[in-house]
């Protein structure tokens, strides 16, 4: 005959009846290799004596069932019904943490005949919650570590960068002296690395802000297609220099948005400098369309390589680019995707990309056009 | 059925009191002061409810199911947004239930205790103040979408079925949390409580 004790042995809980005295009415074969108490010497006998340091919470617990209500006894907020030592391995804690429902148990005709409490060993389960949490927590810190380090050096890196840019233009201008012909160009070469430098300074700290949960978002009424001209300026003199085309098709001459214009600006910049970056020859073409009434789609579709499928998602990993882990076979620093795609998730939006080995791929970051 | 002001109030009362009763319980187990609102009740037919619910309540949802039987009949959920769920988790057992921002399972057993409390509380008020006794199964935890709660509430029953759905707010340290109890009772059980309702305050 099949009983809630034996039940109970099946499922590896233990089982306690009382009665509305609470007087122990029933002992499960898990409480006596628990507790090292034969259910013989305990049946019968009042559970304040069974159990001398039963709290006064169990007691109001178990009390409360016989009345006739169902108790839930989580172990975060009590512990433990009975104390039972802990088991060997887990001294963690100096008793057994436990699970616990007390149910009340009824006769036939509705009388109240007491409780029935299953007892779940969980020292296990919250030994492990703990190291978990504990070892998130260190992760945590080491992350906000990496953010402030990062933040701090591209701080340092950024004036004497600027700097040198600035004395570059001074030069060129010939506020020091004539410049001649053969020194104008290599001058117009330390302005462009030092833009470049300074541009990926930027993109560091933009990182390392949008870790550390420090980037906010300044909506104004802005134009997305004159958003988006700005965007192909800003990438024309690498698309020439690589003779490829840049090409635009726009849904509507206007397309009016509440949004961050500097953010925007910045996502289709890095997905435009990333399509013309890992396309050889063809081109670039950018679609700005409407979805929805309530939506943006920016849609940039290049003509190089594709991405392989495993990639796909590893492409937003930052540091990261998809021909291997940290070791880049293109200039840049693995930031671009990543930072896209928080500032796109910071507007209400997100970046999704198709892409197919040997003919291209298509990178689209679909916005509201009310930011949230 | 439509309940008129003297009966939706009374059964506003009776809701206050029962969680009056269990911000004091939850309040002597954790050690920390917690005071909830003055509810707010919608009462309407089941078929309605999704409206009244999704302006209340959205994306992923802790819930806490229990059901209730006796005088009365029917299924009782407590509601909670999950972001929310765990943090008052995290708060009640002093920053250890949660990691991440998620409920993971010891968090869950927390949130099941909540709920048996709360609906506990609300529930026995029927049968305390209105004499009209009910017992409650094992509460079961859930994280789910709003779609889900509905589908599980909705039933293919012959009787009419009604939803009272019961908003409030819990306050601890200085987090509120929006919390929402859905009672699904048929209409039989409905109109004995407003009976009850109308043989005790009226």
């Amino acid at each position: 005959m099949v009983t809630l004790q034996t039940l109970g042995d099946v499922l590896d809980v233990g089982v306690l009846c009382v009665d509305p005295q609470l007087v122990v009415t029933g002992w499960n074969d898990w409480l006596e290799r628990a507790t090292g108490k034969r259910a013989s010497l305990v049946v019968g006998r009042p559970l304040s004596e069974v159990e001398p340091q039963l709290r006064p919470s169990s007691r109001s617990a178990l009390e409360q069932a016989v009345r006739g209500t169902t108790v839930v006894m989580s172990q975060r907020l009590h512990g433990y019904l009975i104390p039972i030592p802990s088991p060997s391995g887990l001294e963690r804690f100096a008793y057994m943490q436990q699970s616990v429902r007390i149910l009340p148990v009824f006769s036939d005709a509705g009388e109240e005949r007491g409780a029935a409490a299953l007892i779940q060993d969980v020292t296990e389960r919250v030994t492990r919650e703990d190291e978990l949490r504990t070892a998130m927590e260190a992760a945590q810190i080491a992350n906000k570590v990496k953010s402030d380090f990062l933040a701090s050096m591209s701080h340092e890196l950024r004036t004497p960068i600027g700097a040198m840019s600035a004395y570059a233009d001074l030069l060129t201008d010939g506020i020091f002296g004539e410049v001649s012909g053969s020194q104008r160009e290599p001058l117009q070469r330390i302005k462009s690395v030092g833009g470049h430098l300074l541009g990926i300074v930027e993109q560091i700290l933009t990182f390392a802000r949008i870790e550390a949960g420090r980037e906010t978002v300044r909506p104004t009424e802005i134009d997305a297609i004159d958003i988006t001209k700005e965007a192909m300026v800003a990438v024309e003199p690498l698309v020439s220099k690589k003779h490829l085309t840049l090409s635009s098709e726009f849904a509507a001459s206007s397309i009016p948005m509440r949004t961050d214009a500097i953010k925007l600006r910045q996502i289709l910049i890095n997905l435009l400098g990333n399509a013309v970056k890992f396309t050889q020859t063809g081109g670039i073409t950018i679609t700005v369309s409407l979805p929805s009434e309530e939506t943006v789609a920016f849609e940039i579709k290049d003509t190089g390589p594709g991405i392989a499928s495993h990639d796909l998602k590893r492409i937003f990993d930052p540091f990261t680019q998809a021909s291997g882990s940290l070791s880049r076979s293109h200039e840049g620093t693995g930031l671009g995707l990543s930072v896209s795609r928080e500032l796109t998730r910071l507007l209400g939006g997100d970046i999704v990309v198709a892409s197919e080995l040997g003919v291209g791929s298509v990178f689209t970051a679909v916005l509201p056009r009310q930011v949230p | 059925m439509n309940l008129d002001a003297f009966e939706l109030d009374s059964l506003s009362e009776l809701f206050n009191v029962g969680l009056h009763r269990a911000a004091a319980s939850l309040s002597e187990i954790t050690g920390q002061r917690i005071v909830v609102d003055m509810p707010k009740l919608i009462v309407c037919p089941i078929a309605e409810i999704e409206k009244p619910l999704t302006d209340l309540i959205g994306g992923e949802i802790a819930t806490v199911h229990q059901i209730f039987g006796g005088a009365v009949v029917g299924d009782a959920v407590l509601l909670i947004e999950h972001d929310k769920a765990a943090l008052l988790a995290k708060l009640m057992t002093s920053g250890e239930a949660a990691g991440g921002g998620r409920l993971d399972q010891s968090a869950r057993e927390v949130l099941a205790e909540i709920g048996n409390i709360v609906l506990g509380a609300c529930l026995s008020g029927f049968g305390d103040m209105l004499e009209l006794p009910v017992s409650f199964s094992v509460p079961r935890i859930h994280i789910e979408s709003l779609k889900s709660i509905l589908g599980s509430l909705r039933t293919d029953a012959a009787e009419p079925q009604y939803a009272v759905i019961v908003a409030t707010q819990f306050r601890l340290s200085e987090l509120a949390v929006d919390g929402y109890m859905v009672i699904a009772i048929p209409a039989t059980s409905l109109s004995r409580i407003t009976h009850a309702l109308a043989e005790r305050f009226g």
